[in-house]
């Protein structure tokens, strides 16, 4: 008992010794939208000035993430890659035969069949429209996987997850990881350096909407992927 | 302070409810509901805070897919924290 009290102690004086500089760097940031803080000064005026005809997307966010920046999107459609992987190596096997999940409610139900398709469009929306307003493959593609998880959780796993065979599934989730290193690699010959995207301004379109469509479906897949993974059934 | 100040303070006052509130519950059911609630706060702190498309993704993965996922484990590993 005194052990679990000095324990706490501890714990409560490291987490006050943590606080002291956290909040003395939160203090020092510089207000939000200050025009001559650090964030400001230095690339971003060249992005915001040149970065529609640059990076072949009207949509600065887009154009960040996907070209000036897409070695770190790379590197996080890795990530999600990756963790589909370790969750499917460890869970995947330990599904049990014929036993899903619990029937939802019926209104749970008919609201999930209702809105299916209408969210379908929206996913769809999102990843063609990342270059001219707010969102993209990434965030249409969580969208979509939103979709399979809630269409699962109405029709079972095995209905959704069967639409595709595994094989197929798989190319799904590597799309985002396939595309994006081909378009990494097209860039040497196209401009000289990893995802450069050429003069054209039609191929630039081209690559960026490939790199958008590819994060979407990878992107969905993978997460709906998971999801299959922990709840599903195993089919014979 | 203008209302959108006032706005921002509610929200981070709820988070940080939200945020205690899910480290102190045993129940995992409920922390999982919980999270899904701070997420959609957050999703809220997102859209204010001029940033459409991190909300919407807050919304879709915070409040959507992990809840999901969340509760899915804790039904195949039990509900209470031991």
């Amino acid at each position: 008992m005194n052990n679990r009290k000095s324990a706490r102690v501890l714990t409560m004086a490291l987490m006050a010794a943590l606080a002291v500089p956290l909040t003395y760097g939160v203090l020092q940031l510089p207000t939000p939208g200050q025009a001559d803080a650090p964030a400001h000064s230095n690339v971003s005026a060249k992005y915001i000035e040149a970065g529609a005809e640059l990076a072949g997307s009207e949509n600065l966010v887009t154009g960040v993430l996907l070209n000036f920046r897409a070695l770190d999107t790379f590197g996080e459609v890795l990530v999600i890659f990756t963790a589909w992987l370790a969750v499917a190596a460890v869970a995947g096997g330990a599904r049990e035969a014929g036993q899903d999940s619990i029937p939802p409610s019926p209104i749970v139900d008919y609201v999930i069949r209702l809105l299916g398709p209408f969210i379908a469009i929206f996913a769809v929306f999102v990843i063609v429209n990342g270059h001219v307003l707010p969102g993209g493959g990434f965030q249409g593609g969580v969208v979509l996987g939103a979709m399979l998880i809630m269409l699962s959780l109405v029709l079972g796993t095995g209905v959704v997850e069967g639409v595709f065979s595994d094989r197929v599934w798989i190319w799904l989730r590597a799309a985002g990881v396939l595309v994006f290193a081909m378009v990494a690699l097209l860039g040497l010959p196209a401009a000289g350096f990893l995802f450069g995207l050429g003069q054209a301004p039609a191929l630039r379109q081209a690559l960026m909407m490939a790199l958008e469509l590819a994060i979407g479906v990878g992107g969905g897949a993978v997460l709906a992927g998971l999801y299959f993974s922990i709840a599903g059934t195993h089919r014979s | 302070m203008s209302p959108t100040d006032v706005l921002d303070l509610v929200l981070l006052a709820l988070l940080l409810t939200c945020a205690i509130g899910i480290a102190r519950l045993k129940d995992l059911a409920a922390a999982a509901i919980l999270f899904s609630a701070y997420s959609f706060i957050l999703c809220l702190v997102w859209a204010h805070r001029g940033a459409p498309d991190v909300a919407m993704t807050e919304a879709a993965v915070g409040a959507g897919i992990t809840t999901v996922l969340f509760l899915t484990v804790i039904s195949r590993v039990g509900r209470r924290e031991k």
